[in-house]
């Protein structure tokens, strides 16, 4: 099978999300009272409402109404002021009443969008837009000095029930297929969702990942989910078919699930992209129909033929009245929106000078950020000094660490915002190289000590004395003539090789930069 | 006086204070009455006798406290409830197969209004399976038969509920009605029946038909009785996001008569090719009763009234899919042994659970519903419902309460009505009220000429003034006097 780089000279992907996301910060359940609840013993949490028991009604949760709203008012979307829930009719045992209650045409949000910034590796991915210069634009897209600006389109965010959860005995690794039976825990029976739907606006598997993580940002700052990808609580669904570039047709589509990192997100759409390919271009066909993404075998696997569509005999809900919005109870939600982080990022570059690259990651995580905003409130009027090496410091080896454990606590590590800045200005006055500056950060994190005093107890001072360097330099240049030689040659790569030597010399303490400076000042000579 | 079947909820109140009699009498004297006459009607599906004693005795502590008054306006009157009401720990079977063995783990609120109020719980009463139908015949459990006429149905969907009051096994029931189910069994059973605005009463707890047309109302032999259950169970219920906040004194409403009030009639109405001439000729003279008693009588049109069963007939079974669909044999209900896979169980467990009507509107429903077909029957069915409300709306700037036939004809006999549209059509002047929301209730107003049988006249009220029509049945009563227990069931007969 060909590389998605390859694929995507001549075939453009057109994709599409379906991002679900429990409401799991509010107390109860969207239609009963029953409290929202991860990893309750089985069928605990449960009420004939939530049972779909003959004669129980539902009574909705203003509290996901108004968690709802938020998220259109963070996602640009337009708030309709009337809307419904309808009842989607499909029988399965993990829908007791076996109709979910969701809403039809008009959803609480329509119209939304989100633009992202794509740069990096990533942008590589969008082979279309060579030679487009910064500002310029094409389609959805804007180029920047390091990548593009995509204006993605939301159609909706519906709010809807969630199903209870099937657990199948006796087949391979919990399947349905050759299991003897099947028990339904209706805990989650219930749960307050909320469905984002994107227009097929995103290009790449890049996008997708961008777009899935941007969102789940802003969730996360308005406070409506916890948005464990891990454990469901969100949980996206691509749509993707293939064209031939510079057609404008739409070709069929699969719908891919099981998604459950970014990363998944990013590889099983990747793959998806070049097995549509390999079978259009062997003239082959695709089917509409369900995919599996298998992240230990690396690929997707059918789950269900859709032969046609399916009919879920939708119609208005009749248990439920019609919902009227005010604009004041809008405004007032409007009220209770948050910094969202592209508001966030855009303050950093005003306030601490940060670079657009350097904001947007910071934001990535609240626990980045917080951490940011503490060191520099502690940096007093040094803020605009250690800020770049305090966001580098964030950004490279604290989220280094919290990718490799899962268990880092940035809140409750000893690493304090304090401790922070202190290594940061060890570094930036010269008083410890960036390399030493690595050991140390370690060093607090394992040790729970300052900076400072690791740096006393290891001897790790810096030496960036002029004349205690120069002499090493003359020594180094003294001891090794043949390399000198060489050097003169016009084999300057070379300058490792003193640099190293130097360092060496001084037990890793020498200030590269002056060290590099001297040796390039005497061997240019 | 000792207590007797003949007594109206103010009688039993003031024999009870009087000492003439205990409730835990009321509550044995009842019982007797069903064991002795209950075989031949068939209205009882299931007796609550501890509950009954349980609360009898309540009474009559409270009666030795001196906190008797304290008690609701059903305080020592002997109650029943429809099946599809959920009343804990008894079987709620809506007179199906499916639930047959379903015993329900919850109360509903019209129900626990009901005891709340002082009623004696006497059990629940046989019904059309689910409510499908007009004549009781549809029960699983057999059809329950008309006190005025044992070889007649004695109406549904609330047929049960019906016949215990005319049979004076009970004093007070409660009856849902989705297109008629109430009004119809009571016009067909000679005493009073009423359908709620709906919203009035809350549905939480009531096994749903069609959840948009659905209201939960009492039975009665008088207008009084009537009354005093409306003031008990109506009001906004938190359960039900679709009751609403009402404030109503019904029993007040009976004492205020109909001087000056407007009664509107329909000539389209009148003049329905399908009423029988006694009906016409009975509804006209309550009409005159009422222009005796001092209303005014204007003339009104309904000029969208006969789509009403159409639409009827597409919205009720749409949202009777809907709500039957949990009845698959996963959780509870029938289920069908031996199946391997989900879908065979889903088959032979509704195909054995459901009877021929239920099955019907189901299957009707599912196609109104599917792609394409939605469009051409639901959405214009809704459209439907627009006018008609917005009909009634307007006919209610010129009268305060319509006066109309309940039912075009008298009690049928059991298997005289085979074609099941032609069984719809009995619903032809009930339905365009659960279309709109409207309350109506039906009031007996004398016997047929031709077949002797009881008939009711329907008064229909403007939303939420369901006040209105209590004022003219009240008025109507003074002038026919309260129904009396079916003439082969007067009390005594069962040796009281």
């Amino acid at each position: 099978m060909k590389k998605l780089e390859e694929v995507l000279q001549d075939w453009e992907a057109v994709i599409g999300l379906e991002i679900h996301a429990e409401l799991t910060t509010l107390n109860t359940k969207m239609f009963c009272g029953c409290k929202l609840e991860f990893g309750a013993d089985p069928n605990t949490h449960t009420c004939p409402i939530c049972l779909g028991l003959p004669g129980a009604l539902p009574v909705p949760n203003k509290a996901a109404i108004e968690s709802i709203v938020l998220a259109g008012l963070a996602t640009n979307c337009d708030i309709e002021k009337h809307s419904m829930f309808y009842r989607k009719n499909y029988m399965y045992p993990d829908m007791a009443k076996n109709f979910q209650t969701t809403q039809g045409p008009v959803a609480f949000c329509m119209r939304g969008h989100l633009d992202l910034e794509v740069d990096g590796a990533g942008a590589k991915e969008r082979i279309d837009l060579d030679g487009l210069k910064p500002g310029e634009s094409q389609g959805n897209v804007t180029a920047t000095e390091d990548g593009y600006v995509a204006h993605v389109g939301i159609t909706r965010i519906h709010m809807e029930e969630d199903a209870g959860k099937m657990v199948h005995i006796g087949g391979d690794e919990g399947r349905i297929a050759g299991a003897t039976h099947s028990l339904v825990d209706y805990n989650r029976a219930g749960t307050p969702l909320i469905e984002l739907v994107t227009e097929p606006d995103l290009r790449t598997p890049e996008e997708a990942r961008l777009f899935m993580q941007k969102l789940r940002q802003i969730y996360l700052a308005i406070g409506i989910s916890d948005c464990s990808m891990e454990e469901g609580s969100m949980r996206c669904d691509g749509n993707v078919s293939l064209r031939r570039r510079g057609s404008t047709g739409l070709g069929v589509k699969t719908e891919l699930k099981n998604m459950n990192s970014f990363k998944n997100l990013h590889d099983g759409l990747a793959y998806e992209i070049c097995r549509q390919a390999q079978v259009l271009e062997e003239g082959g066909q695709i089917y509409q129909e369900t995919r599996h993404w298998d992240p230990s075998a690396k690929r997707t696997i059918v789950m269900r033929v859709k032969e046609t569509a399916d009919d879920y005999r939708l119609f208005p809900e009749p248990d439920l009245a019609p919902y009227d919005l005010t604009d004041e109870w809008i405004d007032g939600v409007r009220a209770k929106l948050p910094e969202l982080p592209d508001q966030k990022a855009a303050r950093y570059q005003k306030c601490f000078g940060l670079s657009a690259y350097d904001a947007r990651h910071l934001v990535e995580h609240r626990a980045t950020s917080n951490f940011f905003e503490k060191g520099m409130e502690l940096a007093g009027d040094k803020a605009s000094k250690l800020a770049k090496p305090l966001a580098n410091l964030a950004i490279n080896d604290i989220t280094a660490r919290m990718n490799a454990d899962e268990s880092f606590n940035l809140a409750e590590c000893p690493l304090t915002p304090a401790r922070a800045i202190e290594l940061v200005e060890l570094i930036a006055t010269d008083a410890i190289s960036s390399k030493q500056g690595k050991e140390v950060f370690a060093a607090v994190i394992d040790e729970d000590k300052d900076p400072s005093a690791i740096v006393d107890e290891r001897g790790m001072k810096q030496v960036s004395d002029t004349s205690a360097i120069e002499a090493v330099v003359d020594a180094v240049i003294a001891a090794n003539p043949d390399e000198v030689a060489r050097y003169k040659e016009g084999n300057t790569k070379l300058i490792g090789f003193f640099v190293g030597q130097c360092m060496k010399e001084m037990r890793g303490q020498g200030n590269p930069k002056v060290i590099n400076q001297l040796l390039a000042k005497k061997l240019n000579a | 006086m000792a207590y007797n079947a003949n007594m109206n909820v103010a009688d039993i109140r003031a024999g009870l204070l009087a000492g003439d009699f205990t409730a835990r009498e009321v509550a044995e004297a009842s019982f007797k009455r069903i064991e002795e006459l209950d075989g031949e009607v068939h209205a009882f599906l299931e007796l609550t006798k501890d509950a009954a004693f349980e609360q009898a005795a309540k009474i009559d502590e409270a009666l030795a406290n001196g906190t008797f008054d304290e008690m609701g306006p059903l305080a020592g009157v002997p109650v029943a409830f429809k099946d599809n009401m959920n009343y804990e720990g008894t079987h709620t079977t809506c007179s199906s197969l499916m639930l047959e063995n379903y015993v329900s783990p919850y109360t509903a609120t019209c129900v626990a209004k009901t005891i709340e109020a002082g009623g004696i719980p006497l059990g629940k009463l046989n019904m059309d399976e689910f409510a499908f139908g007009s004549s009781t015949e549809t029960s699983a459990f057999g059809p329950t038969k008309n006190p005025w006429d044992l070889e007649r149905v004695p109406g549904g969907s609330s047929g049960g509920s019906a016949a215990s009051v005319a049979a004076g096994l009970a004093c007070v029931t409660l009856g849902s009605d989705t297109g008629g189910s109430i009004r119809q069994p009571a016009a067909f059973c000679g005493i009073v029946g009423v359908k709620p605005t709906y919203g009035m009463v809350s549905r939480y707890g009531v096994v749903a038909f069609g959840s948009s047309l659905d209201q939960v109302g009492p039975f009665a032999r008088s207008v009084r009785d009537a009354a005093a259950a409306m003031d008990a169970i109506c009001g906004h219920d938190p359960m039900d996001c679709t009751s609403q906040y009402v404030k109503a004194d019904f029993r007040a409403a009976c004492e205020q008569g109909v001087e000056g009030m407007r009664i509107g009639v329909v000539p389209g109405f009148m003049n329905a090719p399908g009423l029988t001439d006694e009906v016409k000729a009975r509804v006209s003279e309550a009409t005159e009763a009422l222009r005796e008693a001092g209303a005014e009588i204007v003339e009104v049109e309904l000029p969208h009234a006969d789509a009403a069963i159409s639409a009827y007939y597409v919205l009720g079974p749409c949202e009777a899919f809907s709500n039957l669909a949990r009845f698959d044999s996963v959780r509870y209900g029938y289920c069908a042994e031996g199946h391997k896979d989900l879908g065979s169980q889903y088959e032979a467990s509704r195909a054995a659970g459901f009877g021929m009507e239920a099955k019907r509107r189901i299957m009707l429903g599912s196609y109104l519903l599917s792609s394409g077909v939605y469009e051409k029957y639901y959405y214009p069915a809704q459209q439907v419902r627009t006018l008609i409300t917005q009909d009634y709306q307007a006919a209610y700037e010129k009268c305060d309460v319509i006066l109309a036939p309940t039912s075009p004809r008298t009690a049928f006999k059991f298997g005289e009505i085979g074609d099941p549209v032609e069984m719809h059509l009995s619903d032809i002047f009930t339905v365009s009220i659960n279309i709109a929301g409207n309350g109506g209730m039906s009031v007996p107003c004398g016997l047929g000429s031709d077949t002797g049988l009881p008939v009711g006249v329907q008064l229909i009220a403007p939303q939420f003034k369901d006040e209105n029509m209590f004022r003219a049945a009240a008025a109507l009563e003074a002038v026919y006097g309260a129904a009396p227990i079916a003439p082969d069931f007067a009390a005594g007969k069962a040796g009281e």
